[in-house]
């Protein structure tokens, strides 16, 4: 078959260009792999639970708990179908293999960019795949997050409303912007119909081109290389070729991975709805985003209340904190790249605490969205007695500032220790050693 | 060596290609940017929309007592949400929750612990007293705050204080929750006129005063 294919799409200058590829013997280069098994999960579980979904949010009737003639119980179409698909065989085992595995995604997706952050592997000439990579991040939680709203039960629907809130919360063209983009004031006819295409069509989309180019950019510039490849073979790719060796151990990992998302999902349920309900005017109680989002929801719930008018614009507490913040953040993250002043091409993994300064500002920029999202806990701190409401504020803020200083002289010194400790070996090495090694 | 006359043309074909292709993509833009504004559906003031207008009886919102009349005697130091219910344009009762921001906050305090910023004329005797209970920082609705006195928001825990007309007393909301004058008519209470200021999601008050007189304007 092969030699039918080659004569017809000349498919040997695939094998050499593609299939031929050299992959990094190492752990820490399957987090990207997980992250793309995750998407193709996604989008299999995501095709069945689309073919039982139904996106609107008009009103229909439960059937399964229909009420009387004169007073019909009306439920949104969407958290019918919701209801339906929990009742269908496996259908509750859909909604959650896709839930968990959505938050994997996002989980996998971080842990490989810290990799790429702490080997220093998106320095030259990895800048442009580092930028692709931050936008799969965002548009991984903006799927994410547009996934989340689907069921439309109240949960859902009081998250909509903040998002439509935020939205809303820009100076100038913020109404504009939020009823463009839920069709409506909110909670407008269409709402549900919108966000549906949004999550599986429009950043589906958006989400595929990108990985593509992601990972031809990759296998176009070649993975960083192992240290060990440094003192193997000097300026040669090493690895083992994506046909036949690697592709059996990612199977392995893929069929792996899955298994183990399967088990995950049959003992931990996801998001109730039925407990839930119908979106209503009941609030929900500690309602929280998920936990990629809750350090924009813990900077929300500390940044105190402030208006200012700018040229009949308004911008407030909940514009600074949910959409100026995260801006400032993500292009900090965009900016890596930049701050790195060499001009030669990168070849090999550096080892992190060879470059301690790197180390650190990228711990304490993580210690602080960690304080973040735990100032998302404020009402959890202070109900449980360890802050009170006139403290909160004021000690959230100090951590805030704190413990990502502390973080950042704590790796400095651990790293100045581990260095010292090696070139002792390194000097107690050469002493032992004979001369004429 | 070649002789070369140089031609001079007007414009040279990079020039005008670069022009065209220029033109064609800010052409092309600007009428795909339009477009997006199909994207923002027209929006239609219905009566199930309007806010709470003068006249309107206050009903429970509660699912399982939905739209029975609330009277003082149901009313308590705790909340109670009420949707206003005014006339469809066919006179039939309309429950004015198409808007979800329309949702009030009732509370009845022993005479006395009604104090000012509450306007009192607004009240019922300074006991019975109806707020938005609509949060003026991201629009989730606020309940009774689980430790102690107050309301809180669930959302970003904004907390306000229902006695001293709905001022915040914590957390990020930027205004104080607005309060609705209110009646009683025979055993039910009635709205008595507009939000005494301007309510969520409002933000300027040039616009809520616009949208008070385009509901007046739509009803006369």
């Amino acid at each position: 078959m092969n030699q039918w294919l080659d004569e017809r799409l000349h498919i040997s200058r695939l094998n050499d260009k593609f299939l031929r590829k050299a992959f990094p013997v190492h752990h820490s280069f399957f987090l990207g792999e997980i992250t793309l098994f995750s998407l193709i999960i996604l989008i299999l579980t995501g095709i069945l639970l689309a073919l039982a979904y139904e996106p609107s949010n008009s009103l229909v009737t439960n059937s399964f708990d229909p009420g009387t003639a004169d007073k019909p119980n009306l439920i949104p179409a969407a958290y019918h179908s919701a209801l339906k698909i929990n009742a269908m065989p496996f259908g509750d085992m859909l909604r959650r293999i896709h839930h968990w595995t959505a938050n994997i995604m996002v989980a996998a997706a971080v842990i490989h960019m810290m990799r790429i952050y702490f080997t220093g592997a998106f320095k030259k000439p990895r800048e442009i795949n580092w930028w692709i990579g931050m936008l799969l991040l965002i548009f991984t939680a903006l799927t994410a997050v547009t996934g989340y709203v689907l069921p439309y039960d109240n949960y859902a629907y009081n998250t909509l409303k903040v998002i439509y809130g935020i939205a809303a919360s820009v100076p100038w063209v913020g109404e504009w912007v939020a009823q463009a983009a839920f069709a409506g004031k909110f909670p407008g006819a269409g709402v549900i119909p919108r966000i549906y295409g949004y999550h599986i069509m429009l950043l589906p989309g958006i989400l595929l081109a990108l990985t593509g180019a992601h990972m031809l950019l990759m296998i176009k510039q070649k993975h960083t290389q192992p240290q060990y490849a440094k003192r193997l073979a000097y300026k040669k790719i090493v690895g083992v070729p994506l046909s036949t060796q690697q592709t059996p151990i990612m199977l392995l990992l893929a069929i792996m991975f899955a298994a183990i998302i399967v088990l995950f999902s049959a003992f931990i349920p996801v998001h109730p709805i039925e407990f839930f309900g119908p979106p209503s005017t009941t609030p929900i109680n500690n309602i929280k985003p998920d936990w990629y989002l809750l350090w924009v929801f813990g900077a929300l719930a500390i940044i105190p209340s402030f208006e200012v008018h700018l040229f009949g614009g308004l911008i407030g507490a909940e514009f600074v904190g949910a959409i100026i913040l995260p801006t400032v953040f993500l292009l900090a993250m965009f900016a890596v790249p930049m701050l790195d002043r060499s001009k030669d091409n990168m070849y090999y993994a550096e080892n992190p605490t060879n470059h301690p300064v790197r180390l650190a500002a990228g711990v304490a920029f993580m210690a602080s969205l960690i304080v973040m999202s735990v100032a998302g806990y404020k009402p959890e701190l202070i109900s449980s007695g360890i802050l009170n409401t006139a403290n909160a504020n004021t000690v959230l803020w100090i951590a805030l500032f704190l413990v990502p200083a502390l973080s950042y002289f704590g790796v400095m010194g651990i790293v100045r220790g581990i260095r010292s400790l090696r070139e002792a070996d390194e000097r107690e090495r050469g002493a032992f050693s004979p001369a004429d090694d | 060596m070649t002789r070369y006359k140089r031609q001079d043309p007007e414009i040279t074909r990079r020039k005008f290609i670069n022009a065209a292709m220029g033109g064609t993509v800010a052409v092309g833009g600007i009428s795909l940017l339009s477009t997006l504004g199909t994207a923002n559906p027209v929006f239609r003031l219905t009566r199930d929309k309007m806010p709470p207008l003068k006249g309107d009886i206050l009903v429970h919102a509660e699912e399982s007592k939905e739209g029975q009349p609330i009277k003082v005697s149901d009313l308590s130091d705790q909340l109670v949400r009420a949707w206003p219910m005014g006339k469809g344009e066919d006179g039939s009762n309309v429950i004015r929750k198409g808007d979800p921001n329309n949702i009030l906050a009732l509370y009845r305090f022993p005479k006395g612990q009604l104090i000012a910023p509450t306007v009192l004329e607004a009240t019922v005797d300074g006991e019975v007293v109806a707020y938005s209970d609509v949060c003026t920082h991201a629009g989730c609705s606020v309940s009774d705050s689980d430790q102690g006195d107050g309301m809180k928001c669930p959302c970003h825990s904004g907390q306000y204080d229902p006695k001293r007309g709905c001022i915040v007393t914590g957390g990020p909301p930027p205004r104080a929750l607005a309060q609705l004058p209110i009646k009683v008519e025979g055993e039910s209470l009635v709205v008595a006129d507009f939000f005494l200021a301007m309510p969520y999601p409002f933000i300027a008050e040039a616009e809520w005063e616009t949208f008070k007189k385009e509901v007046e304007d739509q009803l006369a």
